[in-house]
């Protein structure tokens, strides 16, 4: 996972001036949780693959730009579960004009119950799921990173949490 | 949920890290005179801009200048395509496919980049080899070669064939890279495939097309201009249609590519470092900045594919 943010900002300086061995360090350390994140949102391994590869080239191009105050793991996160919405929600409009890709193995057993559940949910519930319990945002956080009403992401936790609750008994 | 571990990720990482990788390595890093010479600049070209406009003469510099900068509020990140398709392009920063929504995949460092006729596979070149690869970048094929250049591809799903050059020759291949042969001598440009089997290029003049079942030399068609072209002259570029100027800027205009539907049409300006979306019926102009930046150099566009 991430290392801490003194590392990370370590990291970034050094990649701004060129270091490909530091911007690998800071791809490796946040590759997982993005490719994870935008599987969990949109259930293809080709599309969370493609989604999180494009998150890294906006990094790559937006990197002489990014102020390393800030934290990038929020910055490449947003990108991601964005694009993972509005993915999921282009192929819920024409689920026939996609490629099929060769089936990914099947995730292990304890996940795959919660993992059917979760493709019930809309997109955008998926996605404020995904942001608290697999990158473990705050719900202020959240609201952040989506530009959403706090209020807006409260209920959309409490209605996606009340749906899988109710799935899974 | 915290523990989940999605499916193939090492090796998406790796794929990934690939792609990432290069496009880290072909940037341009902003140095420290280029960051601080901004404000300089700025306030360089206020006070030049002031000093033009005490004169009449310093208008007419001021209004050429204008003209100069392209469109004006481009986009500064190409967020999506305007119409239904892929785009495939290439250039000093390898080659890729943009999708519809904007999201992009670079498949290597290959130039000359093109689709096939139904956008499955995509040809393109290397130093030393022709290339056919998916659009995922997954090799399927190479064929040694010194220096091919502008591999075109024809054909129908089921049988599909490659003009490209090499050696100062036109050569063909099938689709699945076998029966490669030489077709004749050509000129060190695109060749395009005409209907009935036959592969031209243009010499300047005209024409000059080979029949590939017969590798006979057929004919010298004058080359008029038809469709969409581009017309240059006083340091300006113009996109013309039956006649009609649907756009015009300064300096040049590489290349038109028409959307699948017909009904967008995109320019390249390097001049201008930008692309610009023309939709001609209701007139709509989207203009996009910093092409260079976005694909490591200014790209060649291998076409925009395909009809739904």
């Amino acid at each position: 996972m991430a290392g801490s943010s003194r590392d990370e900002r370590a990291w970034v300086r050094r990649a701004q001036a060129g270091s490909v061995s530091d911007f690998e360090a800071l791809f490796r350390a946040h590759w997982a949780p993005a490719y994870r994140a935008a599987y969990l949102v949109v259930r293809d391994a080709g599309a969370a693959e493609d989604i999180a590869q494009e998150a890294f080239l906006s990094a790559v191009r937006s990197l002489d730009r990014f102020d390393r105050r800030r934290p990038f793991g929020p910055w490449l996160h947003r990108i991601v579960v964005n694009r993972a919405i509005d993915w999921a929600r282009a192929r819920a409009l024409r689920p026939e004009a996609e490629a099929v890709d060769a089936p990914a193995p099947d995730p292990p057993e304890r996940d795959e119950e919660l993992l059917r559940e979760l493709e019930q949910l809309s997109p955008e519930h998926r996605a404020v799921i995904v942001l608290r319990y697999l990158l473990e945002y705050t719900p202020g956080e959240i609201a952040e990173l989506l530009e959403l009403p706090r209020g807006t992401v409260n209920s959309r936790l409490r209605r996606g949490l009340d749906a899988l609750e109710e799935r899974l008994q | 949920m915290k523990d989940f571990r999605a499916p193939r990720e090492a090796e998406a990482r790796e794929r990934a890290w690939e792609v990432v990788r290069s496009a880290y390595e072909s940037r341009e890093p902003v140095t420290w005179p280029r960051r601080h010479a901004r404000p300089l600049i700025a306030v360089a070209v206020v006070a030049a801009a002031a000093a033009a406009v005490l004169s009449p003469p310093g208008r007419s510099v001021v209004h050429s200048l204008r003209k100069a900068v392209g469109v004006e509020n481009a986009q500064t990140e190409l967020f999506s395509l305007p119409a239904h398709g892929r785009l495939l392009v290439s250039g000093t920063g390898g080659a890729w496919v943009v999708n519809a929504d904007g999201s992009r995949r670079r498949l290597g460092a290959y130039r000359d980049a093109a689709w096939s006729p139904h956008g499955l596979y995509v040809a393109a070149t290397k130093a030393d080899e022709l290339v056919a690869v998916d659009p995922k970048g997954n090799v399927r094929w190479t064929l040694p070669r010194r220096a091919p250049r502008f591999p075109a591809w024809t054909g129908t799903r089921t049988d599909t064939r490659i003009a490209y050059l090499a050696g100062g020759k036109l050569h063909v291949v099938a689709g699945d890279g076998t029966g490669d042969r030489t077709i004749g001598p050509a000129a060190p440009v695109p060749p395009v495939w005409l209907p009935g089997r036959v592969v031209a290029y243009s010499n300047g003049h005209a024409l000059v097309g080979y029949a590939v079942d017969s590798n006979s030399a057929l004919r010298r068609a004058r080359i008029g201009p038809s469709g969409v072209t581009i017309r240059r002259h006083a340091g300006q570029s113009e996109v013309v249609s039956g006649g009609r100027v649907l756009f015009r800027g300064t300096g040049v205009f590489k290349q038109v590519v028409r959307s699948p539907d017909g009904r967008w049409l995109l320019v390249t300006w390097p001049t201008a470092d930008q692309w610009v979306f023309i939709q001609i019926h209701p007139r709509k102009i989207v203009g996009v900045s910093r092409i260079s930046s976005q694909f490591g150099g200014f790209p060649h566009v291998g076409g925009w594919c395909c009809s739904r």
